[in-house]
């Protein structure tokens, strides 16, 4: 019997023409994506778009749904006029700054100074870990503890070391509950950017450093013109990461202060939370939302081309 | 290489110090947890407990139901993770592999996605879930985690993905396997630490998180661990004996799994894309 044959004379069977063949992959690869592209669509970009809309109505939660009552830009004009969303505004900036930067410089001194330690490492990195797989609110209610005025271990340790006369209540205080609060921050994230910026550390070839010390380079100039260079990508991509995530903090105030005393550490989270769940606004919660999404998007923008670089990278790894 | 002495020194003081400074803390709930509660509020604190009692861990099981939010945190952090493995590897797989149009900008978009705060979408999906009726229930918390993840994963994943080599998936196309087959037969075993290294970081995320838990499923019988915990501090003192026991037991699963999983941690934190 003869083979099947087309028109050119060439057997159609064990043929796969290329474009037929990416087509096939194109559809498949749709089909891939698709499902997980929905869900996250869903659950963030569609509710991120719907909170603009909620932002410029009246929105009244009712038995079993809601209403709205379009009023413009009546929710942001409130939100302008009132001094507790400036001070969020500038708490969650100042807060995030401060802390992603200590942390950055703190993570980078001990990297240097562990990384050429060459016992423990198994027990050091389950120990830098523990921090960061802890529930936020556990921590918190540990500092609570630590922190309190009338019997915390704090006050205890410093009265023993003579840094502090008599007992301080370091949550009552505006000044220093932001900063209690910050320590916590800055005790949960160390070790995790250690941990970034000693893999980073160890990918320089030794080489580098050998050539360096052939030509007297000493540990300053090595720092620089070495060690620097080829970590600054990954300090820079990891202090935008965790200025975002800083953004949104709320677990530890929330836990440990309830954003107070006064407003002193009400974020933008926090603040949002407040006008929507317990003052029951939802307009103007989703305001708050907004202004926060804003924060991000422009935060984003500015670190666009880094964020461009990294996928060049994953690419042509 | 040779290094002068006082450095390593200086090293291991370093080391030891930083070790020391995570733990002390940690110490101190420890230690609080087993303590009786005339010691937890003595002044100055017993450093180390002069009578050690099992009874927060009983109370924290008996009197204050600590169970139920243990049992709800395990659903919801298992579904999750189970989940975002599922949609995240097929995603991750089409995206470094299958000529799609537009993967660096989505890639970009992703990324973006996945640093959104959670404040920035609760008051519609409060609405949405309110009216669906899903206040209080499993879904309210698996669909957003699921969703709050899948990026991250999806980066993961194609990361791992990329390293196999494109020779064995043309080979295999040619073969006219089908794609599915493809990946689920070649691909998804090769990249198991890619899907260890997911899975520990998705359900991390699941069993820590807060704000959502907080405000879609506050009634008592739908707390997940966090809630339950924040919110014990209720009536005239707060029951921090209680509270540490609690915590405790929560924490011994993840520590666990960061003991067994440390290497595929270290290597999820380090790929450039960076989550607390």
């Amino acid at each position: 019997m003869k083979a099947e044959v087309n028109s050119t004379g060439r057997s159609l069977v064990g043929q796969v023409r290329p474009e037929t063949l990416r087509a096939r992959q194109r559809r498949a690869g749709y089909g891939m994506i698709l499902p997980g592209l929905i869900i996250i669509g869903g659950i963030t970009i569609f509710p991120i778009l719907y909170s603009v809309w909620l932002s410029l109505n009246n929105v009244n939660l009712t038995v079993n749904g809601y209403q709205t009552n379009f009023i413009g830009l009546k929710n942001y004009n409130t939100l302008i006029h009132v001094q507790a969303f400036w001070h969020s505004l500038w708490f969650t900036f100042y807060y995030s700054v401060v802390t992603v930067t200590l942390e950055l410089l703190f993570g980078l001194l001990i990297a240097l100074a562990i990384n050429n330690v060459q016992k423990l490492k198994n027990l050091s990195v389950v120990v830098m870990l523990i921090p960061w797989s802890l529930i936020t609110v556990i921590s918190a209610q540990m500092w609570n503890y630590i922190y309190d005025g009338v019997y915390g271990v704090l006050n205890y340790v410093l009265q023993f070391l003579h840094v502090i006369g008599a007992p301080v209540t370091w949550l009552g205080t505006p000044t220093l509950a932001v900063s209690a609060i910050m320590v916590a921050d800055i005790w949960k994230t160390t070790p995790f950017v250690v941990i970034i910026i000693l893999a980073g550390l160890q990918m320089i070839p030794t080489e580098y450093y050998e050539a360096a010390r052939m030509d007297g380079a000493n540990s300053w100039q090595v720092f620089w013109s070495i060690i620097f260079p080829q970590l600054r990508g990954s300090i820079a991509l990891a202090g935008l990461f965790r200025i975002l995530q800083a953004f949104g903090v709320f677990d530890l105030p929330f836990v440990l202060t309830n954003g107070g005393p006064g407003n002193a550490t009400t974020s933008l989270a926090i603040l949002g939370e407040q006008v929507l769940f317990q003052e029951l606004h939802f307009g103007t919660g989703s305001a708050v939302a907004v202004a926060t999404v804003l924060l991000v998007l422009i935060i984003s923008l500015l670190f666009l081309s880094a964020f461009r670089t990294l996928v060049t990278e994953g690419d042509s790894a | 290489m040779i290094q002068p002495k006082w450095r390593t020194v200086v090293g291991y003081v370093v080391l030891i110090g930083f070790l020391v400074g995570i733990l002390l803390p940690f110490y101190w709930m420890f230690v609080t947890a087993f303590k009786p509660n005339a010691e937890i509020a003595s002044y100055p604190p017993h450093l180390i407990p002069a009578h050690w009692t099992l009874s927060h861990f009983v109370e924290a099981f008996g009197k204050y139901g600590f169970g139920p939010f243990i049992r709800n945190s395990v659903i919801v952090s298992v579904s999750t993770t189970f989940l975002v493995l599922f949609f995240g590897s097929m995603a991750g797989f089409a995206l470094a592999r299958l000529p799609i149009p537009g993967r660096a900008p989505l890639m970009i978009a992703l990324l973006v996605i996945s640093m959104f705060p959670e404040i920035a979408v609760v008051s519609p999906l409060y609405v949405l879930l309110r009216t669906l009726g899903w206040l209080n229930s499993y879904q309210a918390l698996i669909v957003p985690y699921t969703a709050f993840n899948l990026p991250f994963a999806i980066w993961i994943l194609r990361n791992y993905f990329l390293q196999v080599p494109g020779a064995l998936f043309e080979a295999a196309a040619v073969d006219g396997a089908s794609i599915y087959r493809t990946f689920y037969q070649i691909f998804l075993p090769i990249t198991t630490p890619g899907l260890f290294t997911a899975a520990v970081f998705t359900f991390v995320a699941s069993w820590t998180e807060f704000l959502f838990a907080l405000v879609f499923n506050s009634s008592n019988s739908m707390r997940t661990i966090p809630v339950g915990i924040a919110l014990f501090s209720g009536q005239y003192t707060v029951p921090y004996g209680t509270i540490f026991a609690g915590s405790l037991v929560s924490v011994v699963p993840v520590i666990v799994l960061v003991v067994i999983f440390r290497k595929w941690i270290v290597s999820g934190l380090t790929q450039g894309a960076v989550k607390g």
